[in-house]
């Protein structure tokens, strides 16, 4: 059982973001390949997701103000980001994604601009779990090696 | 360091993940040790997937370059570069990914392709697979898949 209280607060942020849904195991694999490396890569990566993706999520703004929508447009735009959410493990973005490009299939734009809006929302809420999980794991950090024996 | 399970319940799920198959996975990412110099070529037009997709091979010791769309990774090769391993994705910035590894095929590459893309269906894995690469993988790339590859490619 973890002894640190601290240490048992990122646990638990850690678990439920995963019991919740919003990463998947590729999440975990990321932990994996990453920490050995540096152990704030994954913050890294993420950071790197939430930069590069903010411009895709333009463009499917853009997109989707036009009349009529230009469907294949908006499928390649997705499929793009949805590739780029799963690198993370962002489970309900990818799950977003996918049916956003399913209703790009059938045609349906009200579907699309649905999605996208709930797209959205499932985008900026596991930015802000994330950021508050990795800021925690960040204090904790420091900490570890100053106790660390010598 | 052993694993911790909640004081009340019983292991879930994803505890169980945690304490089985993340330990096949972390096996997966140590366990292969490559005898030749292996190299790849990561095409793909998005940031963090190339980024993470170079860090997985570099992991094995695959001298790793990158290119963020079609027509770049087909005057690479063109200019004589050679490669073991290609991944590529199938929609590109410029061309698209089905039509730069049929021009990659078409040079007469006979080097291992990797598909590796968002999937929406058996009709897109056909295609791609038709175009001209040797396996198809849904993204992320991951060890598992990866590693038999490598092997292969290294002669194991």
């Amino acid at each position: 059982m973890e002894r640190n209280p601290m240490r048992r607060q990122l646990a638990s942020m850690r678990k439920s973001l995963f019991d919740q849904g919003y990463l998947d195991e590729q999440f975990m694999e990321l932990e994996q390949l990453l920490d050995d490396a540096n152990p704030n890569f994954v913050e890294e990566v993420v950071t790197l997701y939430y930069r590069d993706s903010a411009r895709l999520i333009l463009n499917l703004d853009r997109a989707l103000e036009r009349r009529p929508l230009d469907f294949s447009k908006l499928d390649g735009l997705m499929h793009q980001f949805k590739g780029s959410s799963s690198s993370i493990g962002a489970k309900k973005v990818k799950a977003e994604s996918t049916l956003f490009r399913e209703y790009c299939k059938s045609g349906n734009a009200e579907g699309c601009m649905r999605t996208f809006q709930q797209l959205k929302k499932e985008y900026a809420t596991l930015r802000k779990k994330l950021e508050t999980y990795f800021q925690l794991a960040r204090q904790i950090g420091p900490m570890e090696s100053a106790n660390r024996p010598k | 360091m052993a694993p911790t399970l909640p004081s009340s319940d019983q292991a879930s799920d994803q505890d169980n993940w945690d304490n089985g198959r993340l330990a096949r996975k972390r096996q997966l990412l140590i366990e292969i040790v490559l005898r030749n110099k292996l190299t790849a070529l990561v095409v793909d037009g998005d940031t963090t997937c190339r980024v993470l997709e170079q860090l997985l091979l570099r992991s094995y010791g695959v001298q790793t370059q990158c290119v963020d769309n079609d027509r770049d990774a087909v005057a690479l090769i063109a200019s004589g570069v050679k490669f073991d391993l290609i991944i590529i994705d199938m929609i590109l910035p410029v061309l698209n990914g089905l039509e730069a590894t049929r021009q990659i095929r078409d040079m007469g590459v006979h080097c291992k392709m990797l598909g590796v893309t968002i999937c929406s269906g058996e009709s897109e894995r056909q295609v791609f697979l038709a175009a001209g690469v040797d396996v198809f993988i849904e993204k992320p790339l991951d060890p598992e898949h990866l590693v038999p590859i490598l092997r292969e490619l290294d002669g194991q």
